[in-house]
This record gives C-alpha cells, sequence and structure tokens, in this order.
C-alpha cells in the first residue's frame, strides 16, 4: 500500500487496472458468445460471407438476388444507406437553408411562419414522422385511380416518373456529368485561385465548360437511346399496372422526404445560428462602407455565416445518415437492416456486429474528414468564429 | 442622453407592425402570403379537426366519411390502447398514477431549488421506485403486473426514467474519464465515447436486446426491458458526457489550482469545483439532450416493445379502423410535442437567463 | 539536518518543459516569519518557482523541502504541504458559484474538518482583517478586483498557513484598487507571517521585504537586502531591470 502512495506509482497502476477491467470485459463477451455460437454449431470467422444468402432484398440500386452471396448484400446495403442519406441531406439542406432564411428575415411574418415550420417539425420524434408518411403513401390511391400531376401518377404503389428511355450505365454516366459540371462551375467561380482572371475570359470559360457540357450530355443520351424509340416516356395506366417512366418506392421517396422535412428543421435552426454569429460590427461596417442590401449579405454576412455554420453542419451530417436506419420500419434495405436480417438468417451474431460498427465508423469518418476539408479550405486565417 | 432621447421616441404598436410587416410593398406580400399559408393551415386543421370532425364514440367509417372530418371515434374508442398498451384494464388507474409520478419528477427537478446532486438523486430514485412500485405491484395489496404487460406511455416514460436515472451517472463517470490526466484512460475512454457516437441508436438498442444474451454469460441477462434500457442509457450517456465535458473545458484552469492550492483532494474538487461550474455551463446543452432522448425512446418500438407509438401503430391497425391513422398519429404526435416542447422551452427559458 | 527555523529549502531546483529549460538550478532558503519578494521579467521563471513549492508544477530534479516534509512524488507528503501553504493567485481564482463566506470555509470545512459554526465564525474573523465583513454573503462576480483579492487572501488564511505564497497578486488589478491589497499585505507582514512574493511593487519590496530575490532566465541572478538591491545592484541585469521598472 505505501507504494500506491507514490503519485507516479498510482497514475501506472490506475491506467493497468482500467485497461485490464476493460480487456477483461472484452474477453469474457467473446468468448461466451463463443461458447454459444459452438453450441448451435456455428463458429467464428469470416467464410460465411461467400455463401448464398437465400433471402430477397426489399429495395436495391445494385442488382441482387437470393443467390448473391452475404458481402455483395452489404455492399448493396451500404449503397442503399448512402444514397437515402445523399438524397436526404440534400433534401435537408435544401429545406433547412429556405427555413432558416424566413427565420432571420426582416418579415416577421416569415419569420412567424420559419418559427411555427421548425417548433412543429423538431418536436415530434422522427419516427413518428416517418410512420406517418408511410402510412399516409400507403393510403394512396390505387394506380388504376392513381393522381395525376405534372405528367407523374402518385399512387400506393409508388411515384411514377417521367423517364428517359436510355439505358442504366448511360443514364449513371449523364447525372455524373451534370454533377461533375455544377461543381467545376461552382468552384471556378467561386476559388480564390481564379480570383484575378480578367471577367471577359471568365465568361468564355463559363460558356466553354457550358457547350461541352451539353456536348457530351446529348451525345450519352443518344447512344444510350435504343434505336427507333422515343427519348422521353411517359407513365400510363395499362390494364392494373402502371407501364413507363420510372418507379420510385414508396418506402423511399417517404423515407427521404422524412428526412428532409425533419433535418430540414435542425439546419434551418443552424442556420440562423450562423448569421447570427456574424458580428453586428461586420454589418455596420459593411453599410457605412456604401454597400447596398444585397451587396453587405453576399460578400460579408452569408461568406462569414457559413463559415460559423460548417462545424455544426458537420455533427448535423452525421446525424442525419445514421437516421436512415430508422428505414427499417419502412422496410428500407439500408446497411442496418442487411445486417439485421443477416443475423438472423446467419446466426453468425459476432461478425455482423463488427461489421456493423466497422461500417459506420467508416461512413462517420468520412463525412467528417470531408467536412472538416471543407472547414479548413475556407477557415479565417488566425481567426476563430465562435457560435 | 439616450434614456432622454428613447424616453421621447415610443414606437407605437402600429408604428412597430409597419416596420415589421409593411415596411415596402415587397414586405407587404411577403406578409399576406405568410400569413395566407399559415392562416389556410390553421383553418384547414380547425375544419378537419373540429368543424366536420366525427366525435361519437359509436360512429364507424360511414359516418366519419359522411361528416368529411376527422375521425376523432377512433381515439375514443381507443385511447386506452394507445396510453396503456396491454395493461389489464382493472389497473389502469395505476398507469396513469405512474405517468403523473414521472410529470411530477421531471417538474420537480426543473426548480433551481432542488438542484444539488443529493436532492436531484433523491427525487429521481423515489420517483422511479414509487413508479415501479405502482406498475408492478405485489405488495401493498397491488396485483403483480408484469413488464411484459406495460405498455404504452407509461412504458416511454419508464423507458426515458431508467435511460437517465443510468444515463446521468454513466456520463459523469465518462466525462471525467475522458477529462482525466492520465493519457491511457482519456485515450481509451475516448474510443468507446467515439465509437458509441458513431453508431446509429439502433443499432446499439438491436445488439442489446437481441444480441447480448450471446455475449453475456447466462446469470447477466436479465430482462429484456433492462437490457434495452441500459443500452439507451449507454448512448445517451456517450452524448452526454461529451457535453458535460465541453462544460468542464469551459471551467477556468485556476480554478482547479485555488483548490488544489488549498489543499482539496480529487474527488472533492471534482465535487464542490469542477463539476458545479461544469454543469451550469453545459445546462441548456444538457436539457437539449435530454429533449433528445426522450423523443429517441420511440426507437425501443422497432425491437419489439409496445411504447406509445406501438400501441398507436396498434390502435388503427385492425381493419376496422385502418383508415383514421391520422387521426391517430395526431394524437400521439400531439403527446410527444406536450413533452418535447415544455422541456426545451424551459431549456430556452434557462439559457436566457443565465446569459444576463 | 535542516535548521528548524527554515520555512522552505530549495536547493538545486531544476525544471523543464520538454526541452525549455525553465529552472536552473535554484537554490532559496527562506526562515520562519522572513518576507521574501521575488521580481524579474516575465518568463523568467519566478511563478514557476514558486508553484513548484506547493506541486502545482512539477520539479524535475533537486529538493523542495517545507516545513521539514520533503516534496516528493509521495502523495500524502503532497496534501501535507499543501494544508501548509497557502496561495494567492493573480487572476484570484474565486469559486464563483459559491459566496464570499462559502469560499472561505470550504477548505477548513473539507480538509481540516471543522464544523460549520467554527469555520464560519474563523472566515469572520479573516474576512474582517481584511476589512471586507460585511460582503460575506455576496458573490465573486459582484464585488470589484481589488475586493475579490483580499477575499482570495482571506481564503487563503483560513486554511492558517505557516507559509503564504503570492503570485503577482496585484498585476490583474486596475491602478487604484492596488493598494488597498498591498495595504492588508503589509499588515499581514506585519504579524509575522511567512511570505513569497512574486510581485513587481517595488515599493512594497522596499518597504516589508527582509530580502528581494531577481530572477532572469529561470536562474537566481542576484539577491539582497531591499536597501542595496535598490540602491547598488551587483549584476547589470537587474540595473537594466530596474531602470525599466522604477523609469515609470
Amino acid at each position: 500500500m505505501i507504494m500506491l502512495r507514490n503519485q507516479h506509482t498510482r497514475k501506472v497502476v490506475l491506467q493497468a487496472v482500467y485497461v485490464l477491467v476493460l480487456l477483461a470485459i472484452l474477453i469474457t463477451g467473446v468468448f461466451s458468445a463463443q461458447a454459444n455460437m459452438a453450441a448451435q454449431g456455428l463458429e467464428l470467422s469470416f467464410s460465411f460471407l461467400w455463401k448464398a444468402t437465400g433471402w430477397d432484398m426489399t429495395f436495391s440500386l445494385l442488382p441482387t438476388s437470393s443467390s448473391d452471396p452475404y458481402w455483395w448484400y452489404l455492399v448493396s446495403g451500404v449503397v442503399n444507406t448512402l444514397f437515402l442519406g445523399i438524397i436526404g441531406l440534400a433534401g435537408a439542406t435544401l429545406v433547412g437553408g429556405v427555413v432558416g432564411f424566413a427565420r432571420i428575415s426582416s418579415n416577421h411574418g416569415a419569420r412567424l411562419l420559419g418559427t411555427v415550420y421548425v417548433e412543429l417539425f423538431r418536436n415530434i420524434p422522427v419516427i413518428v414522422q416517418i410512420f406517418f408518411w408511410y402510412a399516409l403513401a400507403n393510403h394512396l390511391p390505387s394506380p388504376r385511380r392513381a393522381i395525376e400531376f405534372g405528367g407523374a401518377l402518385i399512387s400506393n404503389r409508388g411515384i411514377y416518373m417521367p423517364g428517359m428511355n436510355v439505358e442504366g450505365l448511360y443514364i449513371a454516366l449523364f447525372y455524373f456529368v451534370l454533377c461533375a459540371y455544377f461543381i467545376g462551375l461552382i468552384w471556378f467561380v467561386s476559388a480564390r485561385r481564379f480570383r484575378r482572371v480578367d471577367p471577359a475570359k471568365r465568361r468564355k470559360v463559363v460558356w466553354g465548360l457550358s457547350i461541352c457540357a451539353l456536348a457530351i450530355e446529348t451525345m450519352l443520351l443518344y447512344i444510350g437511346k435504343p434505336v427507333g424509340e422515343v427519348l422521353i416516356t411517359y407513365p400510363e395506366l395499362k390494364g392494373l399496372n402502371v407501364q413507363g417512366g420510372y418507379r420510385i418506392q414508396t418506402e423511399v421517396y417517404t423515407l427521404a422526404f422524412a428526412i428532409a422535412i425533419y433535418g430540414g428543421a435542425y439546419i434551418g435552426e443552424i442556420v440562423r445560428g450562423g448569421f447570427n454569429a456574424v458580428g453586428r460590427g461586420q454589418h455596420e461596417a459593411a453599410r457605412a462602407l456604401g454597400l447596398s442590401t444585397w451587396q453587405e449579405f453576399s460578400r460579408i454576412r452569408l461568406p462569414l455565416a457559413l463559415r460559423a455554420m460548417l462545424p455544426i453542419l458537420t455533427n448535423q451530417y452525421v446525424w442525419l445518415v445514421k437516421a436512415t436506419t430508422l428505414g427499417i420500419v419502412a422496410g428500407f434495405s439500408d446497411f442496418f437492416m442487411v445486417i439485421a436480417s443477416s443475423i438472423t438468417h446467419s446466426g453468425q451474431t459476432l461478425e455482423f456486429i463488427g461489421i456493423l460498427m466497422g461500417g459506420f465508423l467508416v461512413i462517420n469518418f468520412t463525412i467528417s474528414s470531408v467536412m472538416n476539408k471543407i472547414n479548413k479550405a475556407v477557415a479565417l486565417k488566425g481567426h476563430q468564429l465562435r457560435m | 442622453m439616450t434614456t432622454l432621447i428613447s424616453a421621447q421616441y415610443k414606437p407605437t404598436v402600429w408604428m412597430k407592425v409597419q416596420k415589421n410587416y409593411f415596411k415596402n410593398w415587397r414586405s407587404a406580400l411577403l406578409s399576406m402570403m405568410c400569413f395566407a399559408v399559415l392562416g389556410g393551415i390553421v383553418w384547414s386543421i380547425v375544419d378537419w379537426g373540429i368543424l366536420n370532425a366525427t366525435f361519437s364514440s359509436t360512429a364507424r367509417h360511414t359516418e366519419c366519411y359522411a361528416n368529411g372530418g376527422a375521425c376523432w371515434s377512433i381515439i375514443a374508442n381507443r385511447w386506452r390502447v394507445i396510453l396503456f398498451g396491454l395493461y389489464p384494464y382493472d389497473e389502469q388507474w395505476r398507469s396513469i398514477t405512474a405517468c403523473f409520478i414521472v410529470v411530477a419528477t421531471i417538474a420537480f427537478s426543473c426548480f433551481p431549488v432542488f438542484w444539488t446532486v443529493r436532492r436531484l438523486s433523491l427525487i429521481w430514485l423515489v420517483g422511479a421506485a414509487s413508479f415501479f412500485v405502482i406498475m408492478k405491484g405485489g405488495v401493498f395489496g397491488l396485483s403483480l403486473v408484469s413488464e411484459e404487460q406495460w405498455g404504452g406511455l407509461a412504458l416511454t416514460l419508464f423507458i426515458f426514467v431508467g435511460t437517465v436515472l443510468i444515463g446521468m451517472p454513466l456520463a459523469i463517470m465518462l466525462a471525467l474519464l475522458r477529462n482525466s490526466k492520465l493519457p491511457v484512460i482519456s485515450k481509451v475512454t475516448g474510443v468507446i465515447i467515439d465509437t458509441v457516437r458513431s453508431l446509429p441508436l439502433i443499432s446499439i438498442l438491436f445488439t442489446f436486446a437481441l444480441v447480448l444474451p450471446f455475449m453475456l454469460p447466462d446469470m447477466l441477462v436479465g430482462e429484456k426491458l433492462y437490457r434495452v434500457i441500459a443500452a439507451s442509457a449507454l448512448f445517451f450517456a456517450a452524448y452526454q458526457a461529451e457535453i458535460i465535458r465541453g462544460g468542464m473545458q469551459g471551467v477556468p484552469k485556476g480554478q482547479e489550482e485555488a483548490a488544489q492550492a488549498l489543499g482539496l483532494g480529487y474527488y472533492q474538487r471534482i465535487t464542490r469545483i469542477i463539476l458545479p461550474q461544469a454543469f451550469k455551463n453545459a445546462l441548456p446543452a444538457m436539457i437539449n439532450q435530454f429533449v433528445t432522448t426522450f423523443m429517441e425512446t420511440s426507437l425501443v418500438t422497432i425491437v419489439g416493445f409496445f411504447e406509445l407509438l406501438a400501441s398507436a401503430n396498434a390502435a388503427y391497425g385492425t381493419g376496422e379502423w385502418n383508415f383514421a391513422f391520422v387521426e391517430v398519429y395526431f394524437f400521439v404526435a400531439a403527446i410527444y410535442f406536450a413533452f418535447v416542447f415544455a422541456l426545451s422551452r424551459y431549456g430556452a427559458f434557462l439559457e436566457r437567463r443565465m446569459a444576463n | 539536518m535542516y535548521a528548524s527555523t527554515n520555512a522552505v529549502e530549495i536547493r538545486n531546483l531544476q525544471k523543464f518543459y520538454g526541452q525549455y529549460h525553465a529552472l536552473r538550478n535554484i537554490n532559496l532558503s527562506v526562515k520562519k516569519g522572513e518576507k521574501v519578494v521575488v521580481c524579474g521579467p516575465s518568463g523568467s521563471g519566478k511563478s514557476t518557482m514558486i508553484r513548484c513549492i506547493n506541486r502545482l508544477e512539477e520539479h524535475n530534479d533537486g529538493s523542495i523541502n517545507v516545513l521539514g516534509t520533503e516534496l516528493s512524488d509521495d502523495i500524502s507528503n503532497i496534501d501535507e504541504i499543501r494544508r501548509e501553504v497557502g496561495m494567492v493567485f493573480q487572476h484570484f481564482n474565486l469559486f464563483p458559484h459559491m459566496t464570499v463566506l462559502e469560499n472561505c470555509t470550504l477548505a477548513p470545512m473539507l480538509v481540516r474538518k471543522m464544523p460549520l459554526a467554527e469555520a464560519e465564525a474563523l472566515a469572520m474573523k479573516f474576512l474582517e482583517k481584511v476589512r471586507i465583513p460585511h460582503q460575506a454573503d455576496k458573490f465573486p462576480g459582484q464585488l470589484s478586483g481589488g475586493q475579490q483579492q483580499r477575499v482570495a487572501i482571506a481564503r487563503a488564511l483560513c486554511m492558517q498557513p505557516e507559509v503564504l505564497l503570492f503570485d503577482e497578486p496585484t498585476s490583474a488589478l486596475d491602478p487604484e484598487m492596488i493598494a488597498e491589497v498591498l495595504d492588508v499585505m503589509t499588515s499581514l507582514a506585519s504579524e509575522g507571517m511567512t511570505m513569497i512574493c512574486v510581485t513587481h511593487e517595488m515599493g512594497f519590496a522596499r518597504k516589508v521585504a527582509d530580502r528581494v530575490i531577481f530572477m532572469d532566465a529561470g536562474e537566481v541572478v542576484e539577491e539582497g537586502d531591499p536597501e542595496s538591491f535598490f540602491t547598488n545592484p551587483q549584476n547589470e541585469r537587474t540595473a537594466a531591470f530596474l531602470s525599466q521598472i522604477l523609469s515609470d
């Protein structure tokens, strides 16, 4: 005991005890899991990943069938999670932007509307909202009595959108080029390194980019279109079902919608907080220099507010991606649901829990590191903006 | 000087309205649009929910459909299922009493008079214990009602109370370990906290409810309900720990040094000097976490519990009432909203009060 | 081994912050009842040195002996020394969530296990000594800087320490409040308290100190009685420092 009175010895002993206790818990867990699995004739290994699953996924972007191995199902699950996550995040950001601007508007009518929105959707559990939207979608009329809206058919089997009659690969390329074009455009217009480029030259580059993109897109559509058929097909009722166009499944759009609506309320608050964090002095200085309201907003307040929002937005994004796991209540086959079904079907509990943790760690880590990179790139040098 | 001016210049209500709503024609147009939208929503809710609604408990689909509005008949018929789940009919007064006990517990802990560790723990322990005794019975002449029969609002509140009761001490412990000066303890705790935080709550609930029995020696497995509460508490604690740690980092270094210089030991420094100030710094964020946790109790419906949301789903699940899902969700959402809105308003009030 | 009259005995003290050599071979002995003023430019290690005496900083080599107790890794020794050595900080470090009275009674009750009534009586006695008894029920945030520092002195006194350490007690204060704190310190000195003060108040040093120590770059450059120290500094660094500090 006298030894423990020594400060340094005590530190070492405390740390060792802590780690040993945790290790003991972990090892006990693994051993009893192994024993339990052995009792069921299973062993702790990852070889089952190459076995066929024997069950079907309710929704998958990638082609899957019940003879596919587990690892392919896991990949499809991750892709589905990312797909829903990206749509949900984009939607939530859009909604949040509108709500946030309404909340900081000088017009108190808009403020009131924004406040009502935020208080309503933030204070009801997201899972209740998902259940509600899902029930609503399932109570829409059947395809035979589908609601027609701008060329789309809305029914309880999903939303049928007018679609392009182009092969899958070319559609994917089409959207890829479209995204690349917009990202390139935004980068060119806003990046510091092009700030000094002569305006006439800038205009030329922008036009050049646009024409190139347009040409590539037309070409892609032309190549991808089956010969002798129309480019755009509209959904039409044939017999008891709908044919033509795209079908967006009920669970997909209700989940994306619910996440956008719910996340929008939170992001709206972040946007408002970001603008409130910009000091009054900045606003006054800009007005004193003679900048107009719009100039002051777009050149001073918006850039500063965006920087203040970014770190909190990162957390919110990670949180929203995690919320996509609630898709299980609508039967959406995301990463988590694939894991859950795999455990019930294969019994390889421990391995799947490990994969689950690993998967989410990787997803979260990716989001935070991308956001941190953006954050670092735009951070004010030598300053810390506090919320 | 300034007081003199403001004494002379008192904007009338009309001037304020003009400035905030009708500054120029664009602003006026926007205001009108916003009020039209708001008015439209309010009107359609009143129209649907009151004016054209059916309240009679004997009405069914045909009568409701004829009236065109909400069919509150389902609530009149099914409110017991929604609020009490499968709890025995004759004993449901106990379920109500238990809910009031929780509400009272939460309300008491909102008064600063009770903000000492001893008083708060006492309130919550007494609250949880009396809730448990009344719900479960088996003593004082109350008949025994096992946990599997608990349901509805009472189960939701029980999970919340359990989460807080286990989660708060755990959060404080994790925050202290994370903030430890011993590098190994701090880092290892950091990894634990970050791992839990990076996982979705539902996956932790799932692991504890269905997978943990595999990993624990038989005697530690316990009832599923308590495993789920433990899972929820762990998740809550990981988030709350980071919030408390944030509060601890807001306490100036000199505070700890002054306490050391006076000869206070580690435990005394933590309980008397660091934590009281850390809690004060972190209070708004902590209340926010309580609110979030309350909403997240609804997730246990996924692992098969008959709490408020699940019993709501069951209430309209029969063919007879299948059409009336909007009314049921409206009712349930209103219950959640009442709790969450009250708590979050209270948090905002505290934040404002502490700011000045 | 140590003269019983020595309150603090520092021998060959070395302190590193990573590569940075913060204290170089410090030797200092302070007799019971002696008042020592430590001065020097910022970054000279004077604060670090007195913070080593009650283990707010850990020294790397050499020995520190306080009232016959060797300061080592032994936790009970550290606790014992902290009980007997009081400290007054530059930024007061009063506990903002406690009243003035609670600030003063906290340590006697927790560390010395004193009953509440006794601790309060003691606290009031020392609050009267620092001439602030009427503020006992206020919170630190409601007091001026000078008042807060006097409370901090009272708080340290409530542990009835043998030695008091002052770490730049007046440098965070507005000029008009410095005098009230120095008055309290002067009257403490006249009652025979052992004091080690890091301060730039040369008037105070001249009036109260038995010895003045000048530190620069982690070493003791010069020490002596105030009279000869101020009028006839031996080292040129001391002279340069004194001319800077006394010029205004």
